[in-house]
């Protein structure tokens, strides 16, 4: 049997076999699969779907089909910071509206869309969580709490100015945060290095440091 | 032996009814005449309870609830309330959900007549829209197959298409995407929904959102005749309802025959219909002139045929064919051959098959829906997904429930991705590996002990038109021994069980008789007058005897041996080499080409009559049209031609020649057209009925099958999708047969040096591309039967193959 | 008089409540030892029972009694429900970011008294901060030897695996999360069969809340009496719940039951932001029906009295709105909410819960009409027949019908400022 994913980078490969030997039966691995696949090919492609088909036992048709229920399974290219603006009845409540208004006028990128030179790809989302830190914005799943219209803008001039390799919820919230649901407890050196969840064992987490 | 109660009783709509234990509500209700609208419910699918449009009232603890039907089971005491103001309005706003995105284009869609969402608009639905906001829209029509278009607006996701492809077919190429509001059926990009089932899909689609190019905008329903018959391009008949219009056969949909089909089709029994209006038909009779083949009338053909077969000793003549005709044809075919030729060399059969004993009277005979109390199921014979694809979803449903598989077969079969155990042997060895499997050895043990879990299905069969028939009676010797075994052979061609069953076959007389049986012979004699008293010869038997000069006349009834036997070569020099060649055909075939004489056949669809299946089922095929042109069913012809050479077999209607049967073949003793119609309903009836008599019991026996060792040994497996001369002139399916390649083990590859697509050369003149396949045994080479780049190949067990080199 | 079992440790220890130092350093891990060393596992699951929990996710089912359903074949699946998603929670995250090891130790109590030797925690895709902590967690309790095989010599061994979500509100439904583990669409499934008897690959399943878990280890120590005596008699226990909107102090508050809303609000939320006057609020999470202080205000905070008042606590979200607030535009956000998480495979909810955001749409931007009220009301009950509570239901889960509940709440209580909204009156901005 040929690999698959022979072009992945190494760490891929290694996490995607590992991934796939979590679970008791291998279709179980199709979501974990799709974020590594997602930072293999900056986004779930055809191409990645095919891939997961094949490690997984199923059909790439099969695959596009769980992909695409997903919110967070992109199947269009995403820019370098993924911006997520809770626009959900807390939010709703406290000025989301207002915030996604001051995050689209600052990045000059609509909802849904990824502006031209691929920093930003700015979306309104559902409710992630942050009730009570509303309202609350995320780039690349890290979370801001407590936004306001101005912080937004100045949150996306600095995502351009700066360009931080890693999106640290803890550095963003000093930044340009105010209102938390709760204390975060410790701060945490561990981040976001694209428009997936930073979580270790899948996702990107503190590559690049 | 269950302890569970066979009836319930439930209470609809305040009146008390016993229905049958074990099924759902909305079947339930509909046994004892409640119908109760749905979309998304199909007898035959799991229930999903998607469409929400059959709930109804069902009283519990705390009151009275809206349940969906179609996913609840009867119990003792269920009452249900139907009809009551929740239901009504609560189905009422379904189906306003349903409507609000729809587009209700209903004039120019294929569905409107026969569309459930029409029909219960009008029973159950509001009367005018309430939905002023923009309706969701899609793209017109895209095609997700060569033969299916989908309608994403049309579509109320009821989820039946993808629960067929999936669940039935085990294709699971169509599937929802997206979530809520933009939920959608769709294919994978590049990966179209390629399966042999597909036009299930079709029939199944509760609204006009899948509909088969071949039907788009060709009639409305209210338009079609329908009628009840049976497919014939394999051996499982498939009960079918072929709908016509103006003397046109328009489509045909599958008919639920829980023991035949189940009411699926393949998409080759769907679709095949076309080329009975073929343009290429033979519809006059044809003589050969200076210049080819001439029309003629069918009075001048009749006299030159009677005249050139009372030319010939009785066996100077021989028969071959008769598969594709109904049974009362080939009682005809096999009583003119016998008592007016005076031949016994008549064969259904091409080379093809297997011991005509053992195809017609193999014991203990399995049926179909046997597979569904397998408990273990041994299937050692053809791809099924390529020969029987009906009986593939029987085999596919008996596993899903829960029957454990054992596959063994030279290269990969579309059952191995279910089966338990694959035996995987070399082309040629399929002996040595019996006797090791049969014993556990060799590394069997465990799949071996999986059939000792009966009852046991054997579906034994030649796995490849190479390979020894006899293997097959060694396999179904063994399989019998297993714990409660039933056991089905796997022949292929269309009718050919009824043709056996009707004496077609050198060793075979009418009834399940054997030819050297005294009191059958004595008895046949007494209604037919003196038998031929030379033994009758096989096809292949005979096209050596007319090469050698011992023969001279062949008749061809309805078959192509020059492309559809094991030695093409040896098809072609016989009938080039004969006095005479009459073909009764309703093509031009290779064959036929060489004929002096072609009459127009009327085909399937044309012609009246029964067939039987491989389980010895007996169906009626109705006609749907009137013969094309001039053609005329063979009962027909050779009652013609008898007359003429001073015989008269009372054969020019068919229901006297049903008659004839049921009084001379004994296994078919009580089958007549009315026990068909009135008594075995839709299902048909197995034969013999209880209280016939059977007199040929053929227990099989191991016998003795050479191993073959040779470098590359041939695996000559035929694909549903060929080049044979109906699926060729069948528009819809003509262009699906894959293209033809040389399958071989990457071992073999790298020992030929050569890879994927690259050329190789089969017995110096069959150039074929490479496909390097794992699933190839070791040292076979695997190619398709009768497609274009393997016309004239022959099946011998081993071939040379060559790495193509560039000529310098 | 114990009132703080799940946040203790967060409270007094700040900086590092999410280490396994620390958590030892704070009794951590003594439940696991007395289960492993002194109680079989039918009694701790009879603590479990005794204690009368119930279960915290939303249903209100007692945690006890659903184990007991548990089929007796194996394999067997401990499957945590870490998909909070319901607009105006937070606390699943808090507890799992905060304090991670107390979640892990009530798996492995859990897994042990079910007899599971493979646990998963389904963590929505939003919370990346709250997997990575659960993951180190489950790295340190490794070493430590709570984790693996043969933990603390008992021979019980277990393997718990974290799996992120997709960013899908509907995997919260339990047999939908089960079939987004699996790698299919999160739809949910028909029941029966329940997970108990068919749930994770077909084999008996139990799947818990975060919150509910994250209580075991004290029911294992102090015991099921201990627990049940805390709070009413059918709210036993303490409760996460979550304050936000217009309050002066959002934020998540662990409490015993039986308070009354005034109290909730006005105390421990602190009141209402720039002392505005307080118009309405949404007492158990969006999907719950509106509570108004002419009526609620002295209700007591239970589950029954919410629920004998037509609306539930649910996952504990309290949404606070003041008098500014537009109710339209407010239920407008609740209810695309819904359409955009409707898994779309039954009628009702896939095209009924878009119709609403529809309507509510036109309403908002001036082009309603006279009747769409009544047929905002109709279409509601085409989804939810009688708009009753518990809600009936025609579709296969409670989503749907969770979109009714705003359209309901907004019908009954502000009619009249709807109306306002209506034809020429129309006058959002």
């Amino acid at each position: 049997m040929s690999n698959p994913i022979a072009h992945w980078s190494p760490v891929g490969q290694e996490r995607a076999k590992e991934v796939l030997g979590q679970y008791p039966e291998k279709r179980s691995a199709v979501m974990p699969l799709l974020y590594l696949a997602s930072i293999e090919h900056a986004f779930v492609s055809d191409e990645a779907m095919r891939e997961v088909a094949e490690l997984t036992g199923i059909t790439p048709a099969q695959v596009q089909s769980v992909a695409s229920f997903y919110s967070m399974f992109k199947r269009e290219s995403v820019g370098r910071y993924l911006v997520s603006v809770c626009t959900s009845i807390s939010c709703h409540l406290l000025g989301g509206d207002q915030v996604f208004g001051a995050v689209e006028d600052a990045s000059g990128v609509q909802h849904g869309a990824t502006g031209d030179d691929g920093t930003f790809t700015v979306e309104h989302v559902e409710c992630i969580g942050a009730c009570g830190g509303a309202p609350a914005v995320q780039v690349n799943y890290e979370l801001v709490e407590g936004v306001t219209p101005d912080k937004a803008k100045a949150l996306i001039a600095w995502l351009k100015d700066t360009a931080p390799e890693v999106v640290l919820a803890d550095e963003m919230q000093h930044l340009f945060g105010g209102q938390r649901s709760f204390d975060w407890g410790p701060t945490e050196a561990e981040g976001a290095v694209g428009p997936v969840p930073a979580f270790g064992p899948f996702g990107s987490a503190k590559e690049g440091r | 032996m269950s302890d569970t109660p066979q009836t319930v009783s439930i209470t609809i709509n305040g009146v008390s009814h016993d229905v049958a234990a074990g099924q759902r509500l909305i079947t339930a209700a509909e046994s004892v005449g409640e119908y109760i609208p749905r979309f998304c419910h199909h007898d035959k699918l799991e229930p999903v309870g998607k469409c929400r449009m059959c709930l109804v009232e069902v009283e519990g603890p705390r009151g009275k609830a809206l349940v969906p039907s179609c996913t609840l089971p009867v119990t003792d005491g269920m009452v249900v309330d139907s009809e009551s103001a929740v239901v009504k309005k609560a189905q009422e706003g379904v189906l306003e959900f349903l409507l609000i995105n729809h587009p209700l284009d209903c004039p120019i869609c294929d569905k409107g007549g026969e569309c459930p969402l029409q029909d219960q608009t009008m029973s159950w639905g509001p009367g005018e829209s309430r939905f002023i906001e923009e309706k969701r829209t899609f793209p017109k029509p895209i095609n997700v197959s060569d033969i299916v278009l989908l309608d994403r607006e049309r579509c109320v996701l009821c989820d039946r298409c993808v629960r067929v492809a999936d669940d039935i077919a085990g294709d699971s190429l169509l599937t929802f995407i997206d979530r809520g509001n933009h939920v959608q059926i769709q294919t994978f990009p590049d990966d179209p929904f390629v399966s042999y089932f597909s036009g299930n899909t079709v029939q199944l689609c509760p609204v006009g959102a899948l509909t088969s190019v071949d039907y788009r905008f060709k009639a409305r329903p209210w338009d079609l005749e329908h009628t009840p018959s049976v497919s014939l391009v394999d051996t499982v008949h498939s009960t079918a309802d072929v709908q016509t219009s103006r003397g046109k056969i328009i489509r045909v949909y599958g008919i639920e025959n829980d023991a035949v089909n189940e009411g699926w089709l393949s998409d080759k029994d769907r679709f095949t219909f076309s080329a009975v209006h073929s343009e290429d038909r033979v519809t006059v009779p044809l003589v050969r002139g200076d210049d080819g083949f001439e029309p003629t009338s069918w009075s001048a053909a009749l006299d030159m045929v009677a005249d050139k077969l009372g030319s010939f000793r009785g066996d100077e003549v021989g028969a071959i064919g008769g598969a594709n005709n109904t049974n009362e044809e080939a009682f005809v075919l096999g009583k003119f051959m016998r008592s007016v030729v005076g031949s016994a060399h008549v064969d259904a059969q091409i080379g093809d098959g297997v011991d005509a004993h053992f195809a017609a009277a193999l014991t203990p005979r399995a049926t179909i829906s046997d597979l569904d109390e397998a408990a273990s199921i041994l299937v050692w014979g053809p791809d099924i997904k390529e020969t029987h694809p009906v009986l593939y979803l029987r085999v596919r449903k008996a596993v899903r429930n829960g029957a454990t598989l054992v596959v063994a077969s030279p290269a990969g079969t579309g059952l191995d991705g279910i089966a338990s155990h694959v035996i995987r042997y070399r082309a040629g060895s399929g002996a040595d590996v019996l006797r090791k499997f049969s014993a556990g050895e060799a590394g069997h043990a465990d799949a071996r002990s999986v059939l000792d879990s009966g009852p046991v299905v054997g579906l034994v069969g030649r796995s490849s038109l190479a390979e020894d028939p006899r293997l097959a009676e060694s396999v179904a010797a063994f399989a019998r021994s297993l714990p409660d075994a039933r056991l089905l052979t796997l022949l292929g061609r269309a009718n050919v069980y009824g043709a056996l069953d009707m004496g077609l076959a050198p060793t075979l007389l009418p009834g399940r008789v054997s030819a050297t049986d005294e009191a059958g012979v004595r008895r046949l004699e007494d209604a037919w007058g003196p038998m031929p008293e030379h033994a009758g010869r096989s096809t292949l038997d005979m096209f050596a005897a007319v090469t050698s000069g011992d023969m001279k006349a062949l008749i061809l009834v309805g078959s192509d041996p020059v492309r559809d036997c094991p030695d093409p070569a040896l098809a072609a020099a016989a009938l080039d080499a004969s006095d005479f060649v009459l073909a009764i055909d309703t093509f031009v075939t290779d064959s036929s080409a060489k004929a002096d004489i072609i009459l127009p056949a009327a085909a399937w669809g044309e012609v009246d009559g029964t067939v039987t299946n491989l389980e010895g089922r007996v169906q009626r095929m109705r006609p749907s049209i009137q013969p094309i042109g001039q053609s005329r069913p063979l009962n027909v012809v050779l009652d013609d031609i008898s007359v003429r050479m001073g015989v008269d077999l009372m054969a020019a209607k068919v229901e006297d020649i049903s008659t004839q049967i049921a009084s001379v073949a004994p296994a078919y003793e009580g089958i007549t057209f009315d026990h068909l119609t009135f008594v075995a309903g839709v299902e048909g009836a197995v034969v013999p009925l209880a209280g016939a008599t059977q007199p040929l019991g053929f227990i099989p026996v191991e016998v003795s099958v050479p191993v073959v060792t040779d470098r590359m040994t041939l695996h000559l497996a035929k694909a549903l999708y060929d080049d044979g001369v109906w699926n060729r002139n069948a528009a819809t399916i003509a262009d699906l047969p894959r293209p033809a390649t040389a399958r071989i083990h990457p071992r073999d590859a790298a020992i030929l040096a050569v890879a994927d697509g690259s050329e190789v050369v089969i017995e110096g003149s069959f150039t074929l591309a490479v496909a390097i396949d794992p699933d190839v045994a070791e040292g076979s080479i695997v190619v398709p039967f009768n497609q274009v780049a393997t016309k004239g190949l022959a099946a011998t067990a081993s071939v040379r193959v060559d790495a193509k080199r560039e000529d310098r | 008089m114990t009132e703080r079992i799940l946040t203790a440790r967060m409270d007094a220890h700040p900086s590092d409540s999410n280490t396994i130092a620390r958590y030892e350093d704070t009794g951590g891990y003594q439940a696991l030892r007395k289960a492993l060393t002194s109680m079989a596992p039918q009694e701790v699951i009879d603590e479990v029972k005794s204690s009368n929990m119930r279960g915290r996710g939303g249903a209100g089912f007692p945690t006890g009694v659903k184990w007991g359903f548990l089929a007796d074949a194996s394999p067997r699946y401990l499957v945590v429900n870490c998909d909070e998603s319901e607009p105006g929670t937070f606390n699943d995250r808090q507890l799992t970011e905060r304090d991670p090891h107390q979640l892990l130790e009530g798996i492995i109590v859990s897994s042990y008294a079910l007899g599971v030797d493979h646990a998963f925690v389904y963590i929505r895709g939003e919370y990346p901060k709250a997997a990575r902590r659960l993951m180190a967690a489950v790295k340190e309790a490794e070493s430590a030897g709570y984790l693996g095989d043969d933990i603390l010599g008992s021979g019980f061994s277990l393997t718990v695996t974290l799996h992120l979500g997709g960013g899908a509100y509907i995997c919260g439904e339990e047999t939908a999360l089960l079939n987004s583990l699996e790698g299919r669409r999160g739809e949910p499934r028909l029941k029966p069969p329940f997970p108990a008897i068919e749930g994770l690959y077909a084999k008996p399943t139990i799947v818990n809340n975060v919150e509910s878990i994250s209580n075991i280890p004290w029911i294992t120590m102090n015991g099921g009496a201990a627990y049940a005596a805390i709070g009413p008699e059918r709210s036993a226990g303490t409760k996460m719940m979550s304050i936000s909107g217009h309050v002066k102090r959002p934020g998540n508050h662990e409490i015993v039951m039986g308070m009354t809303w005034r109290d909730f609000i006005y105390d421990l939320g602190g009141g209402i932001r720039d002392d505005k006057e307080l118009k309405c609020w949404i007492p158990g999470g969006a999907s719950s029906p509106w509570f108004v202080p002419s009526v609620h205000l002295d209700t007591p905070l239970t589950i029954d009295d919410v629920a004998a008042n037509g609306s539930m606590i649910g996952a504990g979200a309290v949404v606070v709105m003041d008098e500014t607030t537009n109710v339209v535009a407010a239920a407008h956000s609740i209810v695309r909410f819904f359409a955009h998480e409707s898994c779309g495979q039954c009628t009702p909810c896939r095209e009924g819960t878009s119709w609403l955001q529809d309507i509510l749409e036109r309403i908002l931007s001036g082009k309603g009409r006279p009747q769409d009220l009544d047929l905002m009301l109709d279409v509601s009950d085409n989804i939810s027949p009688g708009l009753t509570w518990p809600p009936a239901m025609t579709t296969i889960c409670p989503l749907g019908p969770s979109a009714t509940a705003p359209v309901a709440s907004i019908m009954r209580w502000f009619r009249p400022e709807v109306e306002a909204m209506i034809g020429e009156k129309a006058a959002h901005v």
